[in-house]
């Protein structure tokens, strides 16, 4: 595994006092959150910055992983050595056994909460930003992990590959994390931010007590075609001038397949039409907005010229006569 | 390690119009204090019923931001509030940019 630099990451020295420690997680937090960030990676980044200030705001984490040396570098192979952790006792978050619970897995996507193999093989446990929060203290620990789709699988339902990872404590009393990869349907109709839970796939819990809940938030990533507003979509039609002006009958593709719509005469280029019902699937379901894009035809050919020859000498037509004079 | 293939069926949360407001704290990972201060924004709708209080299925989206940034970013809940507007608004006018664009031809 590689060595994580977490003074580095938070961009302090060694020295650095508590109060400069958090400074810097909340500098970094804010540059990188997944919610506010334009940042390339920023998802990325801020895993990596909640895992250094996970350690370096708690005292016994931090004189823990300080007494690793500063001769090591960011991405240098690394391995605990073998008395590590004979001078420390964790009473924080993350407490030993060292290969604690980790957060649900799927595809590669981002989840919450899910910390690098360095901090597990050093501190055990998940991150506290995993935590249950505030559900029954007696059930299993909820799980949320994120998943990205495309529009298309929001409008039809897809499934996804999860890897899960729960521990169990084994006959003699030690916890092992055990993988097991499942399949779920998304139903169709998802919308963006939405959660989908998959029940009892969360941490399992003592006795005779409810296992935790996986959530996955939908993402829908952006399409090359459609714009997304809650179940609306809207799509950019591009239309001749004449289809606009005298009105036609046009195929528009929607997301359940092309449709017939006609185009009122007298249209204008960034009017929308409506489709009713050609949005996503729901209760009511969304609408797809066309909105028309008249495109004129190049003047290029001696035909095509004269054309606009004979429009400029018999339309009485001034499209700037709503500006002021 | 044992690989076991499960087919899993995912329900989506909050079909319905409302939601109870234990079962969103929960989801949400926030308190209900919180949660209560967010409806008094009038960030999320809520209600109150005989069964207890109840929050618009529609605001979870919002109310698991406003979460994650409280807890991210350590500020409190007008602040959380606030940033929420802010991103939204962010969000409607990068959506208009990208509708003028498609319209204009532009990128």
């Amino acid at each position: 595994m590689e060595f994580q630099d977490y003074y580095k990451i938070l961009g302090v020295e060694r020295a650095a006092t508590a109060d400069q420690v958090k400074t810097a997680y909340r500098r970094l937090a804010r540059k990188f959150h997944p919610d506010v960030s334009k940042e390339a990676n920023a998802e990325a980044r801020f895993k990596q910055v909640q895992e250094a200030y996970e350690v370096l705001k708690d005292p016994e984490k931090r004189a823990a992983y300080d007494q690793l040396g500063s001769e090591w570098k960011s991405g240098q192979q690394f391995r605990p050595p073998p008395d590590w952790g004979s001078d420390f006792e964790f009473s924080g978050g993350g407490a030993r056994p060292r290969r604690g619970r980790r957060a649900a897995a799927g595809d590669g996507e981002f989840t919450e909460g899910e910390f690098s193999d360095f901090f597990s093989s050093l501190f055990g446990g998940a991150s506290p930003f995993a935590g249950g929060g505030a559900g029954p203290a007696r059930a299993g620990r909820d799980h949320h992990a994120r998943v990205d789709i495309d529009l298309g699988e929001a409008f039809r339902g897809t499934t996804r590959t999860l890897e899960l990872r729960r521990p169990e404590v084994t006959a003699d009393g030690h916890v092992q994390l055990h993988a097991h990869t499942v399949r779920v349907n998304i139903p169709a109709g998802v919308t963006e931010g939405q959660l989908v839970r998959l029940a009892g796939q969360g941490d399992p819990a003592a006795g005779n007590r409810p296992a935790g809940d996986l959530y996955l938030e939908v993402h829908i990533v952006p399409d090359k075609l459609y714009q997304l507003d809650g179940r609306d979509v809207t799509l950019t039609f591009p239309v001749a001038p004449w289809e606009a002006a005298l009105g036609a009958s046009v195929t528009v593709p929607t997301l359940g397949g092309p449709v017939q719509m006609s185009i009122p005469a007298g249209s204008q280029s960034g009017q929308k039409l409506r489709l009713r019902g050609r949005g996503l699937p729901g209760q009511p379901p969304g609408d797809e907005y066309v909105q028309l894009k008249v495109v004129l035809p190049p003047a290029g050919t001696p035909e095509a010229r004269a054309l606009y020859e004979q429009m400029r000498s018999q339309l009485a037509f001034d499209p700037r006569a709503d500006f002021a004079r | 390690m044992a690989r076991v293939m499960q087919l899993l069926e995912a329900r989506v949360v909050g079909e319905g119009d409302w939601i109870a407001a234990a079962e969103i704290c929960q989801m949400c990972r926030i308190e209900q204090s919180a949660l209560l201060e967010l409806a008094d924004l009038g960030v999320v709708a809520g209600r109150h019923t005989y069964t207890g209080w109840q929050v618009a299925a529609s605001a979870l989206p919002r109310v698991r931001v406003a979460g994650r940034l409280m807890r991210d970013l350590g500020i409190n809940v007008s602040g959380a509030a606030l940033a929420l507007e802010l991103l939204e608004a962010r969000q409607a006018l990068e959506s208009r940019i990208r509708d003028l664009e498609r319209l204009t031809g532009g990128h």
